[in-house]
């Protein structure tokens, strides 16, 4: 079962290990991202991070949505981090069982908008998060489980 | 006036804390006894603060979410409090309003902030060192004014109004805020369950539970267990882990490294100003620089180079301070390659950055905000409860011993083994272990919270004429601490059902107010 998908561009760290597993229950951290899965490195430090008790998966995209359609899997309860709307959308589209998306934190840069404390969008982002919309998605900003979910339609 | 002078200068002591290592410095615990010093009662200030400190317990800082401000909030409320002589209910009931409004103002300055980031990259393309540590340390110092100069004005304006306003309050007011405010921990308490509750480790929190309520142990006592309890379980002494030590390497090998100890040490002391130009654009970016721009100042000597390096450094940075000179250090080593060899890719300085600073913060936060902090926190308050200094002077000896010194070694680590260090962490089961083990003393110190630190009780009486017998003291046979350690529970219990803190906060004033109007509660 997919307890969330967060799109956080530092992936696992204090407020996904610290606040977000715990509060979730979750048994296993997914992270889903093409780079990352080739990289020894980093998957290395994310390891590191991970909390103890909990399993955590680094897959490529393609391979993720193969893990997360895998019937074998729906037992655990996972928690998906992707570091990017284009991942995102591309994880909607494999798999059905994603019907809302909290955004945690993407850095600014050139060409981006703060809409929230901890997220910035690019126009790109922009017109993914409408394809999104439009899908029936939803979509919430959150830091923290405690914090207030702030729906995005609301912040463009 | 001169009193309001003093009360002010706290309140700019606490918010300097971004200078001074985010060593908490800044929490009631420790700012109420100043205060209370100020004012001529140290006692009041060490209970008041305590108190606070527990309602609090639970509000932290990770990553960007910032808590309510409960510095000022803090200050103000235990000043009020005092100077007016009313009782520690009225500074809880001052204080949680007034941190929740100036967060508000914070998160404005934290948004206003990312103004100067256009003023630091240009002092980055010209290569000027002076003016971008100058506006580093200026743009640092406008969170201690502003709130400083907004606690000044509250007291110097509205000490008068308050003193009326709190005359004008009724005693079943006072005696309704009094109960609530004995009930409010339970939500400081619930939130950190919140973070380290679950069915794994749940018997550990009992376990510290019966040995407050039934044996009595003082805190210091059930995070000792703790500890023992830890190191058996994770099998700890009998793993070796060594890290051959950093400082001996340091100056041993000055072929390989040009940075003196005195050096690398300056990357310690200058991270301790990492958080001082926090914003939410960039976050610490500028404190990362600040950290280790005089290591760039002797390596590079060109002005080409010099802000090549201060502009690769003022990317998005964010993570733990109290694990931050670990990446410093290792930044500083890459920076040093950069400088001597010529194939070097400086873009993988960047790289190592950004694929640390998550890790880093996952595992500092919780070893420092959910395990270090409340244990300091626990045996502190326990102590400063009862009126005693020895309590916030613990509390900071437990929380920044630790923290001082793993901060200190790391930036060695960090600087002359680098990756390696975390090659062979990640292939030892020690940080499983670490982490495992601190979340098992956490939860027994929590555990032991709300019959130690909180105190709510019931005058209800059983029977009619001669044979009534007083409720309390069935439950004081079953369990002592029974009915903190319930709500405690009921909290977390609509914590977990999404209810909204705020919504429980007023829950419990609520709950406090009826059930000392009802005589259901004292």
């Amino acid at each position: 079962m997919i307890k969330l998908t967060r799109i956080d561009d530092r992936l696992v760290h204090g407020q996904v290990a610290f606040t977000w597993v715990p509060s979730l229950g979750v048994d296993c951290l997914l992270v889903a991202n093409d780079k990352v899965a080739q990289d020894d490195f980093q998957k290395m430090t994310l390891g590191l991070a991970k909390p103890a008790g909990v399993k955590l998966v680094i897959r490529s995209l393609e391979e993720s949505i193969q893990f997360l359609n895998d019937e074998k899997n729906k037992s655990l309860k996972v928690l998906i981090l992707i570091n990017s709307v284009t991942d995102a959308s591309v994880l909607v589209n494999g798999v059905t069982e994603i019907k809302s998306i909290n955004f945690g934190g993407i850095r600014s840069g050139e060409g981006k908008r703060l809409i929230s404390k901890s997220v910035a969008i690019s126009e790109e982002d922009s017109t993914l998060i409408h394809t999104l919309l439009e899908k029936g998605v939803e979509l919430e900003v959150r830091q923290v489980p405690t914090d207030k979910k702030q729906m995005i339609e609301t912040l463009l | 006036m001169i009193t309001n002078i003093l009360i002010t200068l706290i309140a700019v002591f606490g918010h300097l804390e971004d200078f001074l290592g985010t060593t908490l410095l800044s929490r009631p615990l420790v700012l109420g006894p100043l205060v209370g010093l100020v004012l001529g009662d140290v006692t009041q200030g060490i209970i008041m603060g305590a108190t606070l400190e527990l309602i609090f317990m639970g509000n932290i800082k990770v990553g960007a979410a910032i808590p309510p401000d409960v510095i000022t909030g803090g200050v103000l409320g235990t000043a009020f409090a005092i100077m007016s002589g009313k009782g520690t209910s009225i500074a809880l009931g001052l204080a949680v309003p007034i941190s929740i409004l100036a967060e508000m103002i914070l998160s404005g300055l934290f948004i206003f902030r990312a103004v100067f980031n256009k003023k630091f990259e240009q002092y980055a393309e010209a290569g000027d060192i002076q003016k971008f540590q100058r506006l580093h340390i200026i743009s640092g110092l406008l969170k201690p004014l502003l709130m400083g100069l907004i606690v000044f004005l509250a007291l110097f304006l509205g000490a008068d109004a308050m003193k009326v306003f709190l005359d004008m309050i009724p005693l079943w007011v006072n005696d309704g805020l009094k109960v609530a405010g004995n009930m409010l921990p339970a939500l400081g308490f619930a939130l950190l369950m919140h973070v380290m509750f679950n069915k794994k480790v749940a018997h550990y929190f009992f376990l510290g539970f019966i040995l407050s309520s039934y044996l009595k142990l003082p805190m210091i006592a059930i995070g000792g267990i703790g500890i023992i309890i830890a190191l058996v379980i994770t099998k700890f002494t009998e793993q070796n882990f060594d890290s051959d030590d950093g400082d001996e390497t340091a100056d041993g090998d000055e072929a390989m490294s040009s940075l003196s100890k005195k050096e690398v040490r300056g990357i310690f002391y200058r991270s301790l100003a990492l958080e001082a130009n926090f914003n939410f654009e960039t976050c610490q970016n500028t404190g990362f620089a600040f950290s280790i721009i005089h290591v760039l100042k002797k390596l590079y000597k060109t002005k080409e180079d010099i802000s090549a390096a201060l502009k690769r450094h003022l990317q998005f940075f964010n993570t733990s301070p109290y694990g931050s000179t670990l990446i410093l250090g290792v930044a500083a080593a890459m920076e040093e390659q950069n400088a001597k060899t010529k194939d070097f890719n400086p873009e993988s300085i960047n790289a190592v950055k950004v694929g640390l600073m998550g890790p880093i913060a996952g595992i500092f936060d919780s070893l420092f905000w959910g395990t270090l902090k409340v244990v300091a926190a626990g045996v502190g308050a326990s102590l400063a409860l009862q009126g005693n200094i020895i309590g916030p002077v613990l509390f900071i000896i437990i929380y920044n011993g630790p923290h001082l010194w793993l901060r200190y070694k790391l930036t060695f680590i960090g600087y002359t083994q680098g990756n390696r260090f975390l090659q062979r962490l990640s292939g030892s089961k020690l940080m499983d272990n670490l982490t495992f083990g601190s979340s098992i003393v956490g939860l027994m110190v929590v555990g032991a919270m709300p019959s130690l630190l909180m105190s709510v009780n019931t005058p209800i009486e059983i029977g009619t004429g001669d044979s009534t017998v007083a409720l309390q003291g069935i439950l004081d046979q079953l369990a002592p601490g029974i009915i903190p350690l319930l709500l405690t529970f009921l909290t977390y219990f609509f914590l977990k059902k999404n209810v909204k803190v705020t919504l429980l906060l007023l829950g419990l004033l609520v709950l406090g107010f009826l059930g000392s109007m009802f005589h259901i509660f004292i």
